[in-house]
């Protein structure tokens, strides 16, 4: 069993994880205020969720009626013939009308722990997001790939993570700013400049030495910290990538794991209240909010900000149901939910709602016309931001953002999806996603100009994005 | 790079030939290949592509189980670049299948049979794979309204590619939808067998509306008119699925050149010999691409076999090779947690223990359990796309969970009835100079000529206790035990064992 940091500095006599730490490894402690603003300078926290699979953007955001003068009820009424989720269920998760088609608008009804936000005024509804690339073969892969690097273009000067590059910008080689939930790096945090950690639970991430012979540990250790150093000053770049690992890795596995106890002791009701829960990801979600604790507590050398988790199985191409306790898409939805509402609750009484922002995005969404018990995949669907502090300036404004794709029969393409236009003049004119996350870096993330973190692509501006737009206002 | 059949073996070449191809380098095969008589290129390619093939399959009751086979399996085989193609195919064509584990084994088992036969067979016998025929949704393709699951994905991932070498599409979203037509009336019965059902076939007299069963009418060099898959109705029904393979081996690309075969051998190409990212058709591979296609004329044969050796024997293969220690290149390749497993079992002359298949050292942990936590669990990759691979193998938790395998292996457990046994792998007796010890490990482990004089040194302050020993007693249980068995588990962890 692998000793707890805790154990280890009582087994070595060694009093502070500082004391631990190798020479070249924070070889430069002052190295942060080099850089410009970054999320510990604006004391803010970011955590990014993936729903895998491609999640079915219509069955999350439904039409509830057709308003005053659409048609979008009718249609989806038409299109899912069994898996259409009924008025009545919808009317509680009401959450206003789409601006341009006046159609009323409700969550799934296991988004409810999102209405309690939207309630709050905490959650803001993006609609119709996608990008030009990957709607045409509809691939996992591909549309992946350009979410998660936010670049559909394929240029080569833009393949690390979106986030990833956001964080190569304001931290440097000695940091640890981000943690995945998980045993690998999410793409959209890949980057080669600072460190990501990969943990999947805190608790467990202590080093596994073998305890038989504790005179020989710190020797044990140092032999590990100098080849981790060693690799890191290497000519060989992927030598050096693993080396970077593995002096962050057993930095942390000293300072994260007492975490854990620290928060089940300090925070019990909350603790207790994620196992509730009963998902796994109810459970990824407590160990962000295990770390963000930690953080403010300040904890030595827990400086984290930045968080990745994914729920996955949203690829529903049968039995996707509907509204039933055993439904699979209802069963996802309320994992996320109750989850994220619990998980914001949780940051609201430590005192950091205001300096919280969580994404929610899926790869793609999924055919509008359902196929047997199940949906094919699709194109654009919504993507939701939630926290900060509510209304005010540097604020998240909860509310409806972007226009529900058109889902009407003789508006789909070939294929029967709603089609991608940036045409200024399109009633339906969809959210490209560098809007999205240009909005979210220029105003949460303190990128002054996330124009050189996003590439334009050039082409048919009917089609493609060449006019950006960082402002779309759920963040200002 | 050209290829080059005739060059002989260099000292740094021949181990890196093996690491490459099968599970690390050990020293007795490293001498085999560098002799005498010392050999060529080609006469080691031959020598690694002619050993005997095995017809194994995994069979257990619980996919717990077939995965534990495997392992073993691959611990035990005398034949590794078999092993390590399985594994290819098996992230090439990934398959999910929790229920049946039978059907899983006997996928294994088609995967063995052709991972270095025809490939255009290969794709003809996955179509009819029960447990493709269920992960893909092939059993559930209605002519109603058709699943496009796996004709996307038999165009995207096991034969086309998205784009080609220059960066155009390969098929469009109709080409999809089409040969989602051809896969309609496909299942499996409780053997495993693949049954077709006219019932559930789209035939084009039913569907006047769908049009003929036409494809690749804007891509694949077919011109306007595209190419149907079924011209009159004596072809249309079973014969669809192969008819489609066929049609899909023929596609060129925008510069005129067989798509799959580029596509596949540039895959082939990244696992063996360079480490680019895993999604293939970058236009710098093009070129050597090419030429391995010109040397195996795998675009015509579809000979596995053929490809593997004109990779073996290209100058850019060896160009990536472990050049100690490991200076500039750009081509290391980070190990698949099952070599890693799969490889130190072999070196240390291990097995894993009892009916569970763990590893000793006081966690107990299974091997499955194990890999999971290093980011591989076989028999269940991520999704279709396979496992995401090199960098992205390396992780803080994924690098703790090598660490506690190496960990578990190399502690002492039960007061001398611990599975590992330095004293079997080198003179306990009569090594006491701690140079001479490392050297000793270093060769067991195969990394002797990839560690810098620095890294060396970093490993002697380990072995003398910073410089407070001058000479170790082996035969002391105490030190043994301590110092020997750590310096094992500390190159097991070390940055550099992770690569090859």
């Amino acid at each position: 069993m692998a000793i707890t940091r805790r154990q280890f500095i009582k087994r070595t006599g060694l009093a502070t994880a500082g004391a631990f730490l190798g020479p070249s490894f924070f070889r430069n402690p002052f190295l942060r205020q080099a850089f410009a603003a970054n999320l510990d300078g604006l004391d803010r926290y970011f955590v990014v969720i993936f729903l895998d699979g491609g999640n079915d953007g219509l069955n999350t955001v439904t039409p509830l009626a057709d308003g005053s003068s659409g048609t979008l009820r009718t249609a989806y009424h038409a299109a899912r013939s069994s898996l259409r989720i009924s008025v009545s269920d919808l009317t509680p998760g009401a959450i206003g009308t789409d601006l341009n088609s006046g159609t009323p608008l409700a969550l799934h009804p296991g988004l409810i722990g999102l209405k309690h936000l939207w309630d709050l005024g905490a959650l803001s509804v993006i609609q119709g997001c996608g990008d030009p690339a990957s709607l045409n073969v509809l691939s996992h892969e591909l549309s992946r790939n350009v979410w998660q690097t936010g670049n559909p273009a394929g240029d080569p000067g833009y393949l690390s993570g979106w986030v990833g590059r956001y964080l190569a910008a304001g931290y440097g080689s000695g940091e640890v700013p981000g943690v995945n939930i998980g045993t690998s790096i999410a793409p959209e945090f890949a980057q080669n400049s600072t460190n990501v950690l990969a943990i999947r639970r805190v608790a467990d991430f202590g080093f596994p030495y073998d305890g038989d012979y504790p005179s020989d540990l710190s020797f044990k250790r140092d032999a590990f910290f100098d080849l981790a150093n060693e690799a890191i000053a290497a000519v060989q770049p992927t030598l050096r990538y693993v080396g970077n690992t593995a002096g962050a890795t057993l930095s942390a596995s000293e300072s994260y794991p007492p975490l854990s106890d620290m928060y089940a002791a300090d925070r019990p009701s909350f603790n207790q209240m994620y196992d509730g829960l009963g998902s796994g990801f109810a459970q990824d979600l407590r160990e962000v909010a295990k770390i963000i604790y930690g953080v403010e507590s300040g904890v030595m050398s827990v400086n984290a900000r930045s968080f990745e988790l994914s729920n996955g199985g949203y690829d529903t191409h049968t039995d996707q149901g509907t509204t039933g306790a055993y439904d699979l898409h209802n069963q996802l939805h309320h994992e996320v939910g109750d989850a994220v509402e619990a998980f914001y609750n949780d940051c609201a009484d430590m005192g950091v709602a205001n300096k919280l922002c969580i994404v929610i995005w899926s790869e793609f969404a999924r055919r509008i016309q359902q196929n047997g018990s199940g949906t094919d995949h699709g194109s654009q669907g919504p993507v939701f931001v939630i926290g900060g502090p509510v209304g005010s300036g540097g604020a998240l404004h909860g509310g409806l953002y972007g226009n529900h794709p058109n889902i009407n029969d003789a508006a789909l393409n070939d294929d029967g999806n709603t089609v991608y236009s940036q045409a200024l003049g399109d009633p339906f004119r969809s959210t490209d996603i560098r809007d999205v996350y240009g909005t979210l870096l220029k105003h949460w993330l303190g990128i002054a100009d996330p124009s050189s973190l996003l590439p334009v692509d050039g082409g048919d501006p009917n089609s493609y994005w060449t006019a950006p737009n960082f402002d779309l206002g759920f963040l200002t | 790079m050209p290829s080059n059949p005739g060059a002989m073996l260099s000292a740094t070449e021949a181990p890196h030939l093996l690491r490459r191809t099968g599970f690390s380098a050990p020293p007795d095969r490293v001498k085999e290949l560098l002799g005498p008589p010392a050999l060529t290129r080609a006469a080691a390619a031959d020598l690694i592509l002619g050993a005997r093939r095995t017809r194994f399959k995994p069979h257990g009751r619980s996919i717990e189980n077939v995965h534990d086979k495997w392992i073993r399996h691959m611990i035990r085989t005398k034949n590794p670049l078999q092993e390590r193609l399985v594994l290819f195919w098996h992230d090439h064509f990934a398959t999910v299948d929790n229920k049946q584990p039978r059907v899983m084994s006997n996928q294994n088992g088609l995967l063995r049979q052709f991972c270095l036969g025809n490939f255009k067979d290969f794709v003809k016998a996955i179509n009819k794979d029960a447990a493709m025929i269920e992960f893909l949704d092939t059993v559930r393709n209605h002519r109603e309204l058709p699943n496009e699951n796996y004709a996307r994905e038999l165009q995207e991932l096991f034969t086309l590619g998205v784009k080609d070498y220059n960066g155009n599409p390969n098929y469009a979203q109709e080409d999809v939808v089409q040969i989602a037509r051809a896969f309609t009336g496909w299942a499996y019965d409780t053997r495993g067998a693949a049954v077709f059902d006219t019932d559930r076939h789209d035939y084009t007299i039913d569907y006047p509306l769908r049009g003929p069963k036409v494809i690749y009418k804007t891509r694949g060099g077919f011109g306007p008119g595209g190419q149907n898959y079924a011209p009159t109705a004596a072809d249309e029904g079973a014969p669809e699925i192969d008819a489609v393979i066929d049609i899909i081996f023929d596609h060129i690309d925008s510069d005129g050149r067989k798509t799959v075969a580029r596509h596949i051998a540039g895959k082939l190409f990244i696992y063996l010999a360079q480490p680019y990212p895993k999604r293939p058709a970058q236009p710098a591979l093009k070129p050597v691409v090419d030429e391995l296609l010109a040397d195996s004329n795998f675009d015509t044969t579809w000979s596995i076999s053929a490809l593997i050796k004109a990779i073996i024997i290209n100058d850019a293969f060896y160009a990536t090779d472990a050049s100690a220690p490991f200076l500039g290149t750009d081509l290391k390749s980070i190990k698949w947690p099952v070599d890693y497993v799969v490889s130190t079992l072999r070196l240390l002359k291990m097995k894993l223990k009892g009916s569970t298949q763990f590893v000793n050292g006081g966690s107990y942990d299974q091997i499955r359990d194990q890999l999971t936590n290093m980011g591989q669990t076989l028999l269940q990759p991520p999704s279709v796309f396979g496992w995401n691979w090199e960098t992205a193998w390396i992780s803080s938790a994924a690098l703790l969970a090598r660490a506690a395998f190496a960990r578990d292996l190399t502690t002492a457990r039960g007061g001398g009835t611990t599975c590992f046994h330095p004293e079997k792998l080198i003179d306990v007796r009569n090594l006491t100079d701690p140079n001479a010890i490392l050297m000793a490990v270093t060769d067991v482990l195969g990394v002797t000529d990839q560690l810098t004089p620095a890294e060396q040194a970093k490993l002697i302050k380990y072995l003398t206790d910073n410089g407070a020993n001058s000479s170790l007693d082996l035969t002391d249980y105490d030190t043994r035990n301590s110092k020997l068995n750590g310096l094992f588990c500390l190159v097991l962890q070390s940055p550099v064992y992770q690569l090859h």
